[in-house]
């Protein structure tokens, strides 16, 4: 589902969020630090700091629905990947050098748009609960005419 | 932890990107970045709707939304969970909001492409402080540079003070920019006025820029300045470097479509402003010109003061259309009780056409050709523009009457009644034009320069020889 282009954006440390709705259909949302594409794309693992996942683990687990939406400042590049919660646990150890690599090219990435790196110093990184979905769909997001469109 | 939205202005001014999250009927959730949330009272907020959507759909089906704002100052997150209650298309929210999108989008070409559908108004239902995005302190110096009002009533009152003190409309135009800066720390700003041309303003002042920047023009419906003319209401842009680069990807995605953009237009005074605010200098309706004022702080001006800057801009637009009708006044009246300061009595209309002479050349005096191109109206200085329009003509004309006659002095009463440069009979705006051309000699050849020699009358003078060349 996800090549390895888009494979190479997602992962290239840009802002990331996971969105996901209550019985009610209330949607609900919550920062994701870093995601990793597994199984030739058809899987995505999403991670998150725990204090972040406390907010939307009872949806994921209560009915599964899950949207992630990607940006990249400066050229707005965006797109959103449709899922389906498979499971989740706290991150291994060997996975925080790569969450951490991934979170700090992001606030890389944010100095161009004008913000210092220090206004975001005290968000929690690590800890994280890697979140692990089944990919259903793909879109395009990007601003402009063409956005919703299928990838 | 709780917080009133009048507490969280610096959330509202689109510096980092929002999240939009809202559910289908059929329970798919959908997450998307905003470009911008605004704030409409304590309890609500409007999102802007400028592409039909996904979340737009979704709204349609199931009004429930959840948007999460970062505070640029602390970088506390914050979950506003929403109800959607109606779409605006016209209204204080919507102007406000669509003059700003249009500002934006005319920079980047976009104008009409990148627009403003409606200002979607939420009920804000709760406000929570996401746990794990914890605020940093913050400094007095930082958040004082943020959020302290700027139009404050002993900064008017000085401003006042120096308007009051000006007695030339050179002087007001100079103390009211003197004034932004040293009563409200805007250093850097400009006056635009508005030329013979219908839709096309001219700087006429400026302060705080490399060069001053006196000629430039911007057109109606064109960036900041274009803008504000065009709807005659204050326009304030926070965040200008983000939302351009959002303009710019979507310039891309249309011209990827086919869609043709418009070409790009500059940016007014700073390469790179991170904030802009224009507004109209305003008499009854009439426009006398747009002040703009630029600063690299991502948000400087705030939305709380535009009633402040609505009046500001009235007093300063009355106080400039005075000076106007004042020197005019006065220049009249002082050469006809003054008699005439040129060999030529003043009230004889310079009708005559005396041919274009090349001066002979002085030994050490250095020559320069001036160029006046009939057709697009503007004057090349060896071969560098120099100005355009009605001060082209007035300049082409005095030169002219110099080599032709020997003479270097003028009144601004000869000028009105000579035919040939076609005057408004009305509100010609004469001294506000030799204000122009006098600075923008000043600025681009110093040689030639315009020296005011007392109410209504000026000398050409000359620091080099001249060649005029008129070409078609």
């Amino acid at each position: 589902m996800i090549d390895n282009e888009l494979a190479a954006f997602l992962e290239e440390g840009i802002g990331i969020q996971i969105g996901t709705r209550n019985a009610s259909l209330e949607p609900n949302g919550a920062r994701v630090v870093a995601v990793r594409v597994e199984d030739n794309g058809t899987h995505i693992v999403a991670f998150v700091p725990e204090r972040a996942i406390k907010v939307v683990a009872p949806d994921l687990e209560a009915n599964g629905q899950a949207a992630l939406v990607f940006a990249r400042p400066p050229d707005e590049r965006s797109c959103q990947v449709k899922g389906v919660f498979e499971r989740m646990d706290a991150a291994a150890g060997a996975d925080e050098r790569f969450v951490r690599d991934q979170w700090r090219r992001w606030l890389e990435r944010l100095t161009t748009i004008g913000l210092p790196l220090s206004t975001l110093e005290r968000w929690d990184v690590w800890p994280c609960v890697a979140v692990r979905l089944r990919v259903t769909a793909l879109f395009n997001q990007t601003p402009g005419p063409n956005a919703g469109a299928v990838l | 932890m709780k917080l009133g939205l009048e507490a969280m202005a610096s959330c509202f001014q689109g510096l980092i990107p929002a999240a939009l999250f809202t559910c289908s009927k059929d329970g798919t959730p959908n997450a998307a970045f905003l470009s911008h949330v605004d704030y409409v009272d304590s309890t609500h907020v409007a999102l802007s709707f400028q592409f039909f959507n996904k979340s737009k759909r979704n709204i349609a089906e199931n009004p429930q939304a959840l948007v999460r704002l970062i505070d640029p100052d602390t970088s506390q997150g914050w979950r506003l969970k929403l109800r959607y209650v109606r779409s605006e298309t016209e209204g204080p929210v919507f102007e406000r909001m669509a003059l700003r999108i249009e500002a934006i989008a005319s920079y980047s070409g976009l104008k009409g492409i990148f627009k403003l559908l409606a200002a979607d108004i939420y009920e804000v239902l709760a406000v929570e402080a996401a746990e794990d995005e914890a605020a940093i302190e913050v400094t007095t110096q930082r958040r004082s540079a943020c959020v302290d009002p700027v139009f404050t009533m002993q900064a008017l009152q000085d401003l006042s003070t120096r308007i009051h003190r000006a007695d030339s409309l050179e002087r007001l135009l100079d103390s009211i920019l003197e004034g932004l800066e040293a009563s409200f720390g805007f250093e850097h700003s400009m006056i635009l006025v508005s030329t013979i041309e219908e839709g096309t303003y001219v700087t006429i002042a400026s302060r705080g820029y490399p060069e001053m920047g006196v000629g430039a023009e911007a057109r109606l419906g064109e960036g900041i300045i274009g803008m504000v003319a065009e709807a005659r209401k204050p326009i304030r842009i926070s965040g200008l470097i983000r939302q351009m680069l959002y303009a710019l990807a979507v310039q891309k995605r249309a011209h990827e479509q086919g869609i043709v953009a418009s070409q790009r237009i500059p940016l007014p005074g700073l390469a790179q402003p991170d904030s802009q605010l224009g507004i109209p200098l305003l008499v009854r309706g009439e426009l006398v010109g747009v002040l703009c004022i630029e600063s690299t702080h991502p948000y400087r001006f705030h939305e709380e003061d535009k009633t402040t800057i609505e009046l500001l801009g009235s007093y300063l637009a009355i106080a400039i259309q005075n000076m106007q009708l004042q020197e005019r006044s006065t220049a009249d009246v002082a050469v006809e009780g003054g008699g005439s300061a040129s060999r030529n009595p003043p009230y004889v209309a310079i009708d005559s056409e005396p041919p274009a002479q090349k001066p002979a050349a002085k030994a050490g005096k250095a020559e320069r050709e001036l160029a006046y191109y009939a057709g697009e109206e503007c004057i090349l200085v060896d071969g560098e523009y120099l100005i355009r329009s009605m001060p082209a003509r007035i300049l082409w004309r005095l030169l002219r009457r110099r080599t032709a006659e020997g003479r270097a002095e003028f009144t601004n009463r000869e000028l009105r009644l000579d035919k040939s440069l076609n005057l408004p009979e009305w509100k010609d705006n004469l001294e506000t034009r030799l204000l122009l051309l006098r600075r923008r000699l000043d600025q681009k050849c110093p040689d030639i320069r315009i020296v005011p020699r007392g109410r209504g009358r000026f000398a050409l003078e000359l620091g080099c020889d001249v060649a005029l060349v008129e070409r078609p």
